[in-house]
């Protein structure tokens, strides 16, 4: 039983990474260029390890000031919980009913519970790349200044591995709860499309009940003086993230070991529960994904069915209804613009009101000058964040496969293609640049015009990464997929909008800090706006003179 | 007839591939100095074993690929050089015909209509047939993903006929089709033929090729080694051993 659980999460592993390796061309130097992508990982890793471990060290020494240091380990640990909580429900609908491997592997004689535990322990491994990054860095930072003893490092790791099973568990749970229901539906694909909004939706409303739990002034005065009001709401509701907190905190020692086995004990009867449960739902709903589209014959409308339209329009409407209708490239492209946006904002204030118990006018009154360049450059990098979760553009040639040379014999220019298919990714930028503009502007009631200037700036920041993001495509096309997948996930190409936008991010932030307090902010992020739209000519201009060269890899 | 064609100031030639060569790798030609003549009103048939070129060739046709030396005029345009004049000229059917799943079949023949812009009357008469023809009209409001192989591959095959093109041009279009539609699809490119269209196909099966073709050409290896009618093909591979076997590899009948 147990081999077996081994050896099936080994192959699923193996499968999602080699097909990362096939994502190259074949023609290509494989060595010097797979180095290449090794290192600019480590980069990039490291350039966020950097960010969480400066930002650790200050708010930890802040802390320490007034001697509420153990306030840090709270948050952090809230901060893992929420995290894994979100990112694997993602996974977890990929990994449980979209991923391709599950062709093979269901029809194999393996029992369900083993799959599950199977299918699990991948979703844990990935993410457990996130927690060394949010969890261990500030932690270790955390050990080394409060100057902790040799237990603490070894109740760290203890923690880390273990305290992220139970969110994972819980998404994973809800997923699986809500696809199983999936056997009563007659078009099982379009239910899971829905059901996966539907779990969204709720998580998107649960987090925001959760903390925004209404308290009596008395019990918030107790709990301010308690000084990490949110964490200690609550320690209730999840009883392993006080076991955390406890076995890293140096009460006694003997409180400290008991509060180890504890949170090992409980993650361990969760997991065995959740495993009972999981194989008897997991079935239910997988089965029904390998049956494809059911043949229907349903009448023409004959009216609408012949109507013509301007090549743009429906060009344009092909490339929203391939992305819409199919459902991973719905969530990996789609979804984040609407979601990421709403989570992070939403979360971060609500866990700002939460724990210190004023309201969001309180916040918004915090920030005395509202046109403050720093405000300006502030939301354009929240904007740019966000960007980097929509790929769009950079999948808009690879999504189409075997389909993309369509491209090429139809008597359409190719510019004016790129130009259709880089539409649905600005209109998906703008609409997440104003969806972030209006919570700003709830949270903080900014002046209209320095709003508007604002969202001119990030839209013309939008249209430039479409352009630029739909380049990348061009010159690596991955074209030779047989699941939507490894589009979206296991597609090396992805990794360049995050490094433009960590590169634009950091640019922005050292023209604010050089040149910000000399200009008018009105004007700084005006010129800035008009700095995008002039490199978004120059970005198309590229494009358009070298059309021809830039499709030589789509064949 | 002959002083229209002749006043066109091009001499009945509908495809003309001059010394085309192509290589996917260095120094290896997957398309070895290729020259062509397709003319105005004949079915054109493009044999070859497996790999011989065929695929290779025809997307430089459709203008998919670049040659890397030569070039390919289709109606007198060269779809190098004016490619978007060239390519009004054509319908394309490729070899895989997993078109655009997501869409249904009927979004997919509107799109085509856009794109080659056909106005409304005419788009729904055409649509109509088409799809009658095919005995597909039915599942037009489904999507593409739920068509067998067959009724993808004639959801294709009506979308190149759209805006019945001068010329029509089909990369291994009998694979997939049950007997009576294969039967359909040759009616359909003989009467195509008629009004001075050509129809370019290859195919890797003999007797494809005897049935329909005016005239044929073999390509083995990237290098074309014959062009002519049937009768002639069979002529020559009397005399020539080597001919003859790779008349042997081509396959002789479907499966
Ligand atoms: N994408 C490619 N990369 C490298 N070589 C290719 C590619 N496509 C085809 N070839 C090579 O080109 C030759 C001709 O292939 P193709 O035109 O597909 O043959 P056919 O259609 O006649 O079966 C073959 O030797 C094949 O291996
Ligand atoms: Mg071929």
């Amino acid at each position: 039983m147990k081999s077996k659980v081994i050896s099936l999460t080994k192959v699923i592993l193996k499968n999602s990474f080699q097909n990362m390796e096939t994502a190259k061309s074949i023609n290509e130097n494989k060595n010097r260029k797979s180095k290449s992508m090794i290192i600019l990982y480590i980069f990039v890793f490291l350039y966020l390890a950097g960010i969480i471990g400066v930002f650790s060290n200050g708010l930890i020494k802040e802390l320490m000031e007034i001697n509420q240091e153990q306030m840090f380990l709270g948050i952090i640990l809230l901060g893992i919980a929420g995290f894994v909580l979100i990112q694997s429900i993602f996974s977890a609908i990929n990994i449980l009913y979209y991923s391709k491997d599950n062709e093979y592997i269901l029809p194999l004689p393996i029992k369900p519970s083993q799959i599950v535990a199977a299918k699990t322990n991948v979703l844990l491994i990935t993410e457990y790349f996130i927690v060394a990054i949010i969890g261990l860095i500030p932690l270790t930072i955390y050990g080394i200044l409060t100057s902790a003893s040799i237990l603490y490092y070894i109740s760290m790791l203890i923690v880390l591995i273990t305290f992220p099973i139970i969110p994972v568990l819980i998404s994973s749970l809800l997923v699986l709860i809500v696809m199983s229901f999936a056997k009563f539906t007659k078009n099982r694909n379009r239910f899971q499309l829905i059901a996966t909004i539907f779990i969204l939706v709720v998580v998107c409303v649960l987090s925001f009940t959760v903390s925004d739990t209404q308290t009596t002034p008395e019990q918030l005065v107790q709990m301010v003086t308690k000084a990490n009001g949110l964490v200690e709401m609550l320690r209730g509701a999840f009883p392993t993230l006080g076991m955390a907190i406890d076995s890293l905190t140096n009460i006694s020692f003997e409180n400290q070991i008991l509060n180890i086995v504890l949170l090992v004990i409980t993650t361990a009867i969760i997991y065995f529960i959740y495993i009972m449960i999981g194989q008897k739902l997991y079935l239910k709903g997988a089965v029904g994904n390998l049956a494809s589209g059911k043949k229907t014959k349903k009448k023409l409308n004959e009216t609408k069915a012949f109507k013509k339209s301007s090549l743009g329009k429906t060009y344009v409407g092909k490339e929203f209804k391939t992305l819409l209708r199919n459902p991973i490239f719905f969530m990996q492209c789609v979804l984040p613009a609407i979601l990421f946006p709403i989570l992070i904002i939403g979360l971060t204030f609500a866990g700002i009101k939460g724990e210190q118990g004023g309201s969001i006018t309180d916040i918004a009154s915090m920030i005395t000058n509202k046109t403050s360049i720093y405000v300006g450059i502030g939301i354009l990098c929240a904007i740019q964040f966000f960007l980097m979760f929509i790929y769009i553009s950079a999948t808009a040639i690879s999504r189409d496969g075997q389909n993309a040379v369509f491209m090429k014999y139809i008597p359409v220019t190719l510019m004016k293609q790129i130009d259709y298919k880089v539409m649905p990714n600005i209109v998906m930028t703008t609409f997440m640049s104003i969806l972030t503009i209006i919570m700003v502007e709830y949270l903080f009631k900014l002046p209209v015009i320095y709003l508007l200037v604002i969202t001119v700036a990030g839209i013309a920041m939008g249209v430039l990464q479409s352009y630029i993001s739909i380049i990348v495509d061009l010159k690596k096309p991955k074209l030779e997929w047989n699941s939507e997948y490894a589009v979206v996930k296991q597609n090396m190409n992805l990794i360049w909008p995050v490094i433009f936008g960590m590169l634009n991010i950091t640019l922005l932030i050292i023209l604010t800090v050089i040149v910000g307090r000399f200009i008018n902010s009105y004007i700084f992020i005006a010129i800035i706006a008009v700095v995008y739209l002039l490199l978004t000519m120059i970005v198309r201009n590229y494009i358009k003179n070298n059309i021809v060269k830039l499709f030589t890899n789509i064949y | 007839m002959e002083s229209y064609l002749e006043s066109k100031g091009r001499d009945f030639v509908m495809i003309k591939i001059e010394n085309v060569s192509k290589s996917y790798v260095k120094d290896k030609k997957s398309i070895d100095d290729l020259n062509l003549e397709i003319r105005d009103g004949e079915i054109f048939g493009f044999l070859g074993p497996n790999g011989a070129g065929k695929t290779t060739t025809i997307k430089m046709i459709t203008g998919i690929l670049n040659p890397d030396e030569g070039d390919i005029l289709i109606d007198g345009k060269s779809i190098t050089k004016e490619p978007i004049e060239a390519k009004r000229k054509f319908g394309f059917v490729p070899d895989s015909p997993d078109m655009f799943l997501k869409l249904k079949g009927i979004e997919y023949l509107n799109f085509l209509a856009d794109i080659y812009e056909l106005p409304n009357e005419k788009r729904k008469e055409r649509i109509e047939e088409l799809t009658k023809k095919f005995e597909i009209y039915d599942n037009l409001n489904s999507e593409i993903q739920s068509y067998s192989h067959g009724m993808r591959q004639k959801v294709v095959i009506c979308g190149a006929l759209l805006n019945n093109p001068k010329n029509w041009i089909l990369d291994e279009p009998m694979t997939g089709l049950d007997p009576k539609s294969s039967h359909d699809l040759k009616e359909m490119m003989r009467k195509h033929c008629n009004n001075q269209n050509t129809v370019f196909f290859s195919t890797h099966v003999l007797e494809v090729a005897e049935k329909l073709c005016d005239r044929v050409g073999i390509i083995n290896k990237g290098k074309l080694v014959f062009v002519g009618t049937f009768e002639e093909m069979k002529n020559k591979f009397k005399e020539n051993k080597s001919l003859e076997d790779l008349f042997l590899e081509i396959t002789e009948n479907e499966e």
